[in-house]
């Protein structure tokens, strides 16, 4: 069959056998990603909301800001997180460095921009009568502006999915930030790399494989509510 | 008798563009007001400032009973109809709920007022339909009844019948004219001589942004007997 299809074959056999590094490697990707993003989230929503609803001066000075933050490079998050969490660095005695808190911390960092940012282009794109449709109905302000974020929901879950899509892909502070050490924060993407690097190419195939099918369902998730 | 309410030296500017000055306007309760004006006489900008949305530069704006700056306490007073009403995601039910809920009426209060109020504007049954899914006119009627179901005192209606079709018109002037005896004042801005003639027991009119003074008319029609399926005896 050769290498290509042997390697395909025993990447099958390494899924539907259930591998157990595989299945840790998945579970701690799965885990840590979801942790990110619901943190970042929980930032990132009201943050673009704010940003959306208010007008101040610096306000496009900050939507540049954030704009910029959508594309930071992931290896400079992990570097900037990794000089903190250094045993040497001013949270160094948390002893965070190369565990899931520390990735989830690096995930989050790379996380909340883009979910501010989506969730700011659902609500300026959203129809500009919701807000004061709401305040004649007797809502307050902090009512009327969760009224609006009501009605754009499924942008934002959609932003917040699409997010979620990102954060599992990335490798940089996977790496950086949880060392890729076995049974504990090697993730699917660390994993593909190190193996490959190996030679354990089926394995690094087999994980390509889950990476791929997570990022289908998502994409497939996103398609359903972008309908809606 | 005390108006509903009053404005005072009432200046709104967009940037350097005069919008809308007021020296003084009182409305009385339970009548209905004709907003006349030709296009960018500032009609709708003065149904926003009496709504709360537009905060006017100088002057003040008093609710009957209320001290001034109790904003949240006014806003349930007055509720504005847009021409083009917004009507949110959900069924014409979640719609009619939202300002309930605010409100804090119960489950029970909720569920006989929207089905009284969808009656008086003929959309009896109307409650599980998806908003999003209504014609224009439906639209049109249920933005009424939301704004209805929560018995304002001021109801200020913005171009109300400009997207009605010609048979629904009589049925819609008819419910209007029916609202002051149930407690109501309304104010509704519109193009037509006739029908502010038709409505109005007193017309405003507004040119270049300036309110001239109102014309008295005393002339009520009938009221349909359904307001007091949602009015009941409180009034």
């Amino acid at each position: 069959m050769g290498y290509l299809g042997d390697s395909l074959l025993t990447a099958f056999e390494l899924i539907l056998g259930l591998d157990r590094e595989v299945r840790i490697a998945v579970w701690t990707s799965l885990y840590t990603s979801s942790c990110a993003i619901v943190i970042a989230a929980l930032f990132g929503v009201p943050a673009g909301l704010w940003l959306g609803l208010k007008r101040f001066h610096g306000r496009q000075l900050l939507v540049a800001l954030l704009n910029t933050m959508m594309a930071l490079p992931t290896v400079v998050v992990g570097l900037v997180l990794f000089g903190l969490f250094s045993r040497q660095g001013p949270l160094g005695p948390l002893g965070l460095l190369f565990t899931p808190l520390a990735m989830i911390a690096g995930q989050t960092v790379l996380a909340a921009p883009i979910v501010a940012n989506l969730v700011l282009a659902a609500v300026t794109g959203a129809d500009s009568r919701i807000i004061n449709t709401a305040l004649t109905l007797g809502a307050s302000r902090l009512q009327a502006a969760i009224k609006l974020l009501s009605e754009v929901r499924f942008g934002v879950m959609a932003a917040v999915i699409a997010d979620f899509g990102r954060v599992i892909a990335e490798v940089g502070v996977a790496m950086m930030l949880g060392g890729n050490i076995r049974n504990s924060t090697r993730t699917m993407t660390t994993a593909i790399a190190l193996e490959t690097s190996k030679g354990e190419f089926a394995f690094g195939l087999a994980l390509g494989i889950i990476l791929l099918s997570v990022a289908l369902v998502v994409n497939l998730f996103l398609n359903v509510l972008q309908q809606r | 008798m005390q108006p509903v309410i009053t404005l005072n030296d009432i200046l709104v500017t967009q940037g350097d563009n005069f919008k809308l000055s007021v020296e003084r306007l009182a409305l009385q309760p339970r009548r209905i007001y004709a907003l006349t004006g030709p296009n960018g006489a500032g009609k709708s900008t003065l149904l926003r400032v009496m709504a709360l949305l537009t905060a006017p530069q100088t002057g003040s704006i008093e609710f009957a009973g209320d001290e001034p700056h109790e904003l949240a306490r006014q806003r349930q007073k007055v509720t504005l109809v847009e021409q083009s009403p917004y009507l949110f995601k959900g069924s014409v039910e979640d719609n009619l709920s939202y300002g309930l809920r605010l409100r804090g009426i119960d489950n029970r209060e909720r569920s006989m007022r929207i089905g009284a109020t969808l009656a008086i504007v003929g959309l009896q049954g109307f409650e599980q339909r998806q908003a999003k899914q209504l014609s224009g006119g439906e639209s049109q009627r249920v933005a009424l009844a939301r704004a209805l179901v929560l018995k304002p005192e001021l109801l200020l209606l913005d171009e109300p019948t400009a997207n009605i079709d010609s048979n629904s018109l009589e049925g819609y002037e008819t419910l209007l004219k029916g609202l002051p005896e149930f407690g109501v004042t309304v104010v509704f801005s519109t193009h037509d001589p006739s029908q502010s003639r038709r409505l109005g027991e007193e017309v405003l009119r507004l040119e270049n942004g300036h309110l001239i003074n109102g014309i008295h008319r005393d002339s009520k029609d009938s009221v349909s007997n359904k307001w007091s399926d949602l009015y009941g005896a409180e009034l």
